[in-house]
């Protein structure tokens, strides 16, 4: 009898966690958009998938995605970052000096640059200094708008076309189109024919007059996915966040891999802010608006995942493309909401979980209520929607989070226990 | 101090020379002075609290050294961190684990030195080293696997496996046998003994004396932080060494007379679980432990046994089967409920379960006993009485530290464990669930242990006692079965069963040859 040191072990067949399939992925895709063809069609609200929607949606996105990105680099290294706020205001402000003096790129690098200012601040006073990471974040938050209007007051006032609160204009990122599909898409669109229209709105959205710089996101998020999952480098980091102690006694440097990773995060978040300041045209004081936690959220939706904060991230900025088409949008909004809840509902009384399953039902039932004895929206809720989406699909749907183990743990060297 | 001495013998492989280091009111270590050979096994015995740990991460690079000197194949050497020492050959298993649980095996193992391949890690290239070193060694370790899904046991293989990874000249090993079974630890020992045949140089501490007589060439005794001697196994017995340690005499787990009562205290039936594939983990077990009755399972690790607890215990909630507690169904109550009622319990994995270890030791003595007196009153934790009892577990159980208000975190391992039996043993459980209850305790602390839970067994005291210590099991069980691939399949009598017949029950072999 021989087994070795695993003697009698069950073999099992290695146990797999059940992750969905791709194939899984994309029949829930289509479920939406099925779901969402047949709300455009019972409430006439055909912005729900207009080309201009979509765009909009994509542009509101693309800031999120990037503080989501930023706040994971941060987290899956162990730092937390709510200071993500204040980076991405320092971007603002880094877009608005050079965007207007020197174009839209060296409005994005610059921002960039800034971003990173902010986030080897938060790097030294967290990991030099083993501050709280909460508190060095809230500083953060405080002092970069302060910064930023001052600096603004200093540089733009004076300028042609700027202001006290505002810079001058900034041209915008070169668009691109892939050649053919836009004319093509279009007519199908104009048909109305339920599904295939819809699709086309979409895929014409996705497909024409993409800022280059939402093409740059895009590639960063897959980026950041590889370097994080597939070299060294990720490895080293991510174990930074779940087992300093056990990354140290392997001969990891956790300090210059946290370093590494907050200065990134910075980086990010800078970029979110630059490209929120491009794509609006200018910088203005208070442009944010809360992004940054927002994008905070959007990468706990999505698991600490480059996939799942890129799903977040799209969700907010559909909603609030929504909103900004007004009324009659964010009306048939409460009714795919309350099918989504019922949706959630189903899942998690099939998952075990009776109570949620029956908040989610309530809730679901209310929307639709709501729905089919009102014509519209108070005007004052509309610029709530986004918000209140995001709270429910993250308290409703999202149960099963893991957060990196050692993730807001101050750490120092040296103290292995 | 020459490095080559007379002889043309070759250089010392590791030698410490007056290391003393000093924590907040405690010195771990003071002026230890030890010389290792190259190509040996040196064992490193001493009771808990000793200074064990605490010298070899100073040898590690994880801590440094208030005073002495380290030398390396005969040349000085000043590690900053254990990056240095993983560059001087040296590779350390820990007392407590060292795995990220949210990664893979694979990722654990190749983790700082990690294959390259192309623009990234090259996985393929990993998992097949993995899987060799595996075979070679008989590990049975499975890369893909993420190590929160792992018992202690396979935990432990990782981790030694993590240090032939790497290609260490000079091992330390701290304590890694305390949750294999015996079979295992023959395993382990042949390897060692191929390894050190290749020149490999091997640290080695436990508390198992008659394991370290068995694999080591030199030992040294250590005790209060110092050496206190240095002996050559063929010229000690467990029992010397176990003077030297603790300056008493070997223990034996014993249960005198049989305390066993008819009435049922725990009742377990047709208890089901299965795992994310749909393997059944826990097959359809049935027992009943009676009060004043110790119920020993044996088992290799991986078998069931720690679904087994957390189903006990209402960490798992299992698929069917019910759980009485003094003829009360427990199965549908929450964890706390069940504590509450009188479930005592010891984990297997105690930094993972058992202890905070960023907390107090007063604090720890009030977990999961936060809604009962001493710890509490009403609402509120009653603080005063919280710490007079953590004085009293402190006292009773000889937990050594220089006070209650220190951190886990500064007490040795022996030590955290000697808190946790003594918080669970408290409020007067009906049941205790004990995992490996005397894992990495010395042997003055281990009979300590026993003695307290033959006390409350005679107190009719209901035990569920699980370990790997096969000595123990027998010794101390009233009734013993073992569990095999998530079923009870034999029961023996303590009284005549040999080690040698629990450990073929154990892997299947008994059976098979039936
Ligand atoms: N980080 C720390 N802070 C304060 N005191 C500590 C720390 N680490 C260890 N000690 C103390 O140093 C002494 C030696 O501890 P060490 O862990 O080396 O013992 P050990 O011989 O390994 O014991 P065991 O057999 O229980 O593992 C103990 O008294 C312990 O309380
Ligand atoms: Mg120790």
């Amino acid at each position: 009898m021989s087994g070795g040191l695993a003697v009698g072990q069950q073999t099992a067949p290695a146990a797999r966690r059940s992750r969905l399939s791709p194939m899984t992925y994309a029949l829930i895709a289509l479920g939406a958009l099925l779901v969402l063809s047949a709300v455009r069609v019972i409430t006439g609200a055909g912005d729900l998938t207009s080309t201009g929607s979509v765009q909009a949606a994509l542009t509101a996105a693309v800031p999120i995605a990037m503080a989501a990105l930023a706040g994971l680099w941060a987290e899956r290294a162990g730092v937390i970052n709510i200071g993500l706020e204040g980076m991405m205001v320092l971007g603002t402000f880094g877009a608005g000096y050079a965007g207007y003096q020197w174009g839209p790129w060296a409005g994005v690098v610059f921002g960039l640059l800034l971003g990173v200012l902010g986030g080897l601040l938060h790097a030294v006073a967290t990991v030099t200094f083993g501050v709280d990471h909460i508190i060095s974040g809230v500083a953060i938050n405080l002092l970069a708008p302060g910064a930023a209007l001052f600096l603004s007051k200093q540089f733009f006032a004076d300028a042609a076309g700027g202001g006290q609160k505002q810079s001058p204009r900034i041209q915008d990122a070169e668009k691109v189109s892939v050649p053919g599909l836009p004319d093509l898409l279009g007519s199908i669109e104009d048909k109305r024919w339920f599904f295939v229209s819809d699709l086309a709105g979409i895929l014409r959205g996705l497909t024409t007059q993409v800022s280059l710089l939402t093409v740059l996101a895009a590639v960063l998020i897959a980026g950041s996915a590889f370097v994080l999952w597939k070299t060294p480098l990720g490895l080293r980091l991510r174990s930074c966040g779940e087992a300093p102690v056990a990354a140290e006694s392997l001969g990891v440097n956790v300090y210059k891999y946290k370093y590494l990773a907050v200065t990134a995060s910075g980086a990010f978040a800078g970029l979110g802010g630059a490209i929120l300041a491009v794509t609006s045209g200018q910088f203005r004081d208070g442009q944010t608006g809360g992004r940054g936690f927002i994008g905070l959220a959007a990468m706990i939706f999505g698991n600490w995942r480059p996939g799942g904060l890129a799903t977040g991230a799209g969700l907010f900025g559909y909603t609030d493309a929504l909103a900004l088409r007004g009324s009659l949008a964010v009306h048939a909004l409460l009714l795919l909401l309350a099918i989504a809840l019922v949706v959630v509902a189903v899942w998690q009384y099939r998952e075990g979980a009776p109570v949620l399953s029956a908040v989610s039902a309530a809730i679901g039932v209310l929307f639709a209520w709501w729905y089919f004895t009102s014509d519209g929206i108070p005007p004052e809720l509309v610029g709530a929607a986004p918000y209140v989406v995001t709270i429910l699909v993250l308290a409703l749907a999202s149960q099963r989070l893991r957060a990196p183990r050692a993730v807001g743990e101050v750490y120092r060297r040296g103290e292995g226990k | 101090m020459s490095t080559e001495p007379p002889g043309g013998e070759p250089a010392l492989a590791v030698e410490l020379t007056g290391i003393t280091k000093r924590f907040p009111g405690v010195v771990a270590n003071s002026d230890v002075n030890i010389a290792v050979r190259p190509g040996t096994v040196h064992a490193l015995v001493g009771e808990n609290g000793a200074g064990k740990s605490t010298l070899m991460k100073i040898l590690y690079g994880m801590q440094r050294p208030d005073e002495g000197a380290i030398a390396v194949n005969g040349s000085p050497v000043d590690f900053h961190s254990p990056a240095d020492a993983i560059r001087a050959g040296i590779g350390m298993v820990h007392q407590h684990f060292m795995l990220a649980d949210n990664l893979t095996v694979l990722e654990n193992v190749v983790l700082g030195d990690e294959p390259r391949g192309g623009l990234g890690l090259d996985f393929a290239a990993a998992r097949r080293r993995i899987r060799e070193i595996s075979e070679a060694y008989g590990l049975g370790v499975r890369p893909d696997r993420l190590v929160d899904e792992l018992g202690v046991g396979e935990r432990q293989r990782v981790e030694i496996l993590k240090v032939l990874y790497r290609g260490a000249r000079i091992l330390i090993l701290d304590e890694p046998t305390a949750v294999l079974v015996p079979q295992e630890v023959d395993e382990l020992f042949g390897n060692l003994r191929d390894l050190k045949a290749e020149g490999l140089t091997i640290l080695f501490i436990s508390h198992k004396l008659d394991e370290v007589l068995s694999v080591a060439d030199d030992i040294t005794v250590m005790r209060r932080g110092t050496t206190v001697a240095s002996v050559a196994p063929e010229e000690t017995t467990a029992r010397k060494l176990a003077e030297l340690m603790v300056g008493s005499a070997l223990p034996v787990p014993e249960l005198r007379e049989s305390t066993v009562t008819d009435r049922p205290v725990l009742t377990v039936a047709n208890l089901t679980l299965a795992d994310a594939d749909g393997r059944k983990v826990l097959d359809d077990i049935s027992f009943t432990i009676h009060a004043g009755e110790v119920l020993g399972i044996a088992g290799v690790e991986g078998n069931g046994q720690a679904e087994l607890v957390e189903a006990l215990m209402g960490i798992r909630k299992p698929d069917s089967g019910s759980v009485h507690l003094a003829g009360e169904d427990i199965s549908r109550l929450s964890t706390r409920a069940r504590r509450e009622s009188g479930m005592g319990y010891i984990p297997e994995d105690r930094h993972r379960q058992g202890v905070l270890l960023e907390a107090t030791l007063w604090e720890n003595r009030v977990l999961g006993h936060q809604s009962r007196r001493p710890s509490a009153r009403g609402p509120l934790i009653d603080r005063r009485s919280a710490r007079a009892d953590t004085q009293r577990i402190v006292e009773t159980y000889d937990v050594r530290t220089p006070g209650i208000d220190v951190h886990a975190s500064a007490l040795s391992g022996g030590n955290q464990q000697k808190l946790i039996v003594g918080r669970e043993m408290s409020g007067n459980p009906v049941v205790l669930i004990a995992s490996h209850p005397t894992r990495g305790v010395d042997v003055g602390a281990q009979a300590a242990i026993w003695d307290h839970i033959r006390r409350a067994r005679a107190e009719h005291l209901a035990v569920l006692l699980i370990s790997a210590d096969l000595d123990e099991l027998i010794g101390m069980s009233d009734t013993l079965a073992v569990i095999l691939r998530g079923r009870l399949v034999a029961d023996y009598d303590p009284g005549t069963v040999t080690p040698q017949d629990l450990g073929s029950a154990m892997t299947g072999a008994g059976r098979d040859a039936e």
